[in-house]
């Protein structure tokens, strides 16, 4: 799967995570999950699981996203996200 | 027609409800309908699982096998990855062996199943599935069939924030709060609870199916934190204003339960066999036992300066353990484990016990573990240290942390970072008690009360009531004289590779072998047969 395709999955899949969540956020490579779309904690483990669902995948190693250094990243964009997946997938591949 | 009503009241204890359904304060009858369906019916205590907690009995109650089996141990799973520990929390996809929902399914029966912890997310049912222990912001996602969450916004009064679970606000679980923020916790419950009614109600009605299955949670809720005001052994003997208070309210609750349970009976109709169980009971904490803390003045962890991110500093105020890896030999993941994991190195210089020396440092562990006392009077503070293979043998086991603790007074740990070690609390907490409650009643079922029956028994009364055979893998039994007809055996329930609760998965090689290492210990420990 190409960059541009991942990218589209990771803001459908976001998109639909957020429908009900009555924001006013846009959905793009630069939204940030908790400065601009309020993730806490357990919607980080939701969207998480929302990609592995979506790809049939589990383990994707997403603790390599979210840990830097032993240290938990205060926030992340769209297409820091989009950026892992894909490299992750073409390692699969 | 509606075969089989069950109902599960989280951490539902017989030292409540026995006072409930009858009168010695002079208080009323709080639970009548209750106890016309005890007097009916047949009652008996329910063992729980090893560790009597929530996420692996209300599973084992669904699969029939203990959590050595089905590969439940917490609310919260850790992996360790050697200079680092991640957590993150179990879900559907964790379960190892099959639900009574694909049961009953498969075998031509249409189910209801509604707030059941680890249903997320949601498995395919021929029914409806609503899962418990999810935040509002997930719901619509996270229910069975498509198109439910829409019929059940339709409902009058519908509100997701009031019905979900909200994360923040139980990790508060068995810290010591003041009386009126114990009030308020207790009024949050009263709506929540009146949320899954309605929607039990109208599926009930909307659906009747075969098996309809509704968990009410708010039981283990407010017995937490309200448990001084509830306990006959805590009543004061001159009562206070606030706990006057604190017990009307607490009251309150558990009359409108009575009042949720006498309209679901009534709407299942006179044919249905009525079944009520708790995944465990519930007692008093008045300890607090801080294991990391311990284990840290022993030396054998070592904890994490945190850094001044917002990040970080959420991370150390979580329930989960903050330490620095590359120093710790052995640690307690959560509070609610009451596990202690010890880490062996995967090699030389890396962090961990090395392999050959794991047993003595284990033993070394339980020897002293079992000495600790509380220094105020003495006691020792631990009843006894459950090794995995034993209290969970099966394929899951190796997920398990290594010690489970059994706390002098079945409290739960604490994994912060405060001195002293061992202390007492302002007020006692209500604690999970391994002996919760087991009432049926209903055409069929034999009057009378009972010796204990295990938490792995309800499943298989729960398949004998929907006609069909016990799956012969079930560690369960119907027990002796509950029914009047007899008890077949059928095929066994089907096992699930990790992760097949949605979809077909990649296996993760990794953890692959390590089952299998862990199935050729089981055997030469005698736990398995070849």
């Amino acid at each position: 799967m190409d960059l541009a395709k991942v990218q589209e999955l990771v803001f459908e899949v976001v998109a639909g995570l957020v429908a009900d969540w009555d924001l006013d956020a846009e959905i793009g490579p630069t939204t940030r999950l908790v400065a601009d779309l309020e993730f806490e904690s357990i919607d980080i483990i939701q969207m998480v699981v929302a990609f592995e669902e979506r790809l049939r995948k589990r383990n994707l190693g997403f603790e390599k996203l979210l840990m830097i250094d032993g240290r938990y990243v205060d926030d992340l964009s769209l297409g820091q996200i989009a950026a892992f997946l894909h490299q992750r997938l073409t390692v699969a591949a | 027609m509606t075969r089989t009503l069950f109902i599960g009241l989280d951490g539902a204890t017989f030292t409540i409800l026995d006072e409930l359904t009858s009168d010695p304060y002079g208080e009323g009858v709080t639970m009548p309908f209750l106890a016309g369906l005890i007097a009916g019916g047949h009652k008996a205590p329910l063992r729980s699982t090893n560790h009597p907690l929530t996420p692996p009995a209300w599973v084992s109650l669904m699969t029939g096998r203990n959590p050595g089996s089905h590969g439940v141990f917490d609310f919260v799973r850790f992996k360790d990855m050697g200079h680092d520990v991640y957590f993150t929390l179990y879900d559907a996809r964790d379960i190892q062996d099959e639900t009574i929902w694909s049961l009953a399914g498969r075998q031509g029966r249409r189910i209801v199943s509604l707030n059941f912890p680890m249903m997320a997310p949601p498995p395919e049912v021929e029914g409806c599935l609503v899962p418990g222990f999810t935040s509002w912001k997930h719901l619509r996602r996270n229910m069975r069939p498509e198109g439910l969450y829409d019929r059940i916004k339709a409902i009058e009064g519908f509100d997701p924030k009031e019905l979900a679970w909200d994360f923040e606000r139980e990790a508060k679980i068995g810290e010591d709060m003041p009386e009126d923020e114990v009030e308020g916790w207790v009024r949050h419950h009263l709506p929540r609870e009146a949320q899954w009614f309605r929607i039990a109600d109208t599926l009930l009605e909307q659906e009747n199916p075969d098996l309809f299955a509704v968990m009410f949670d708010g039981t283990d809720k407010i017995q937490h934190q309200a448990w001084h005001a509830l306990d006959p052994a805590l009543r004061p003997a001159a009562p206070s204003e606030s706990w006057l208070r604190l017990r009307a309210l607490c009251l309150g609750y558990f009359r409108e339960l009575d009042g949720y349970i006498r309209r679901l009976v009534e709407r299942a109709g006179p044919d249905a066999q009525i079944f009520l169980a708790s995944d465990h009971g519930f007692t008093a904490s008045p300890r607090v036992v801080r294991i990391n803390r311990w284990l840290g003045e022993k030396g054998w962890l070592t904890w994490r300066a945190a850094g001044d991110s917002e990040a970080e500093k959420r991370r150390e105020s979580a329930n989960f353990a903050y330490l620095d890896w590359t120093k710790t030999l052995a640690y307690c993941p959560t509070p609610s484990s009451n596990g202690i994991a010890i880490r062996v190195a995967r090699g030389p210089g890396e962090p961990g016990v090395p392999e050959a020396d794991y047993e003595s440092f284990r033993d070394t562990l339980v020897a002293e573990l079992k000495e600790m006392r509380d220094p105020l009077t003495g006691e020792k503070v631990i009843r006894d240290v459950l090794l995995r293979e034993r209290a969970f043998p099966g394929a899951a086991m190796g997920d398990c942390p290594d010690l489970t603790l059994v706390l002098a007074d079945y409290g739960f740990v604490s994994v912060r970072n405060v001195a002293p070690v061992v202390s007492m609390r302002a007020t006692p907490t209500g604690t999970h008690h391994p002996d919760g409650i087991f009432i049926a009643a209903g055409p069929g079922i034999a009057p009378g009360a009972s010796g204990r029956f295990s938490i792995l028994d309800v499943p298989s009364i729960l398949m004998h009531s929907l006609d069909l055979p016990v799956p012969r893998n079930f560690e369960g039994r119907v027990p002796d004289g509950l029914f009047a007809r007899e008890v077949t055996i059928g095929p066994p329930s089907r096992r699930m590779a990790a992760g097949t609760a949605a979809e077909p998965q990649v296996a993760d090689e990794a953890s692959e072998a390590e089952k299998l290492r862990i199935l050729e210990q089981l055997k030469a420990l005698g736990y398995l047969e070849d």
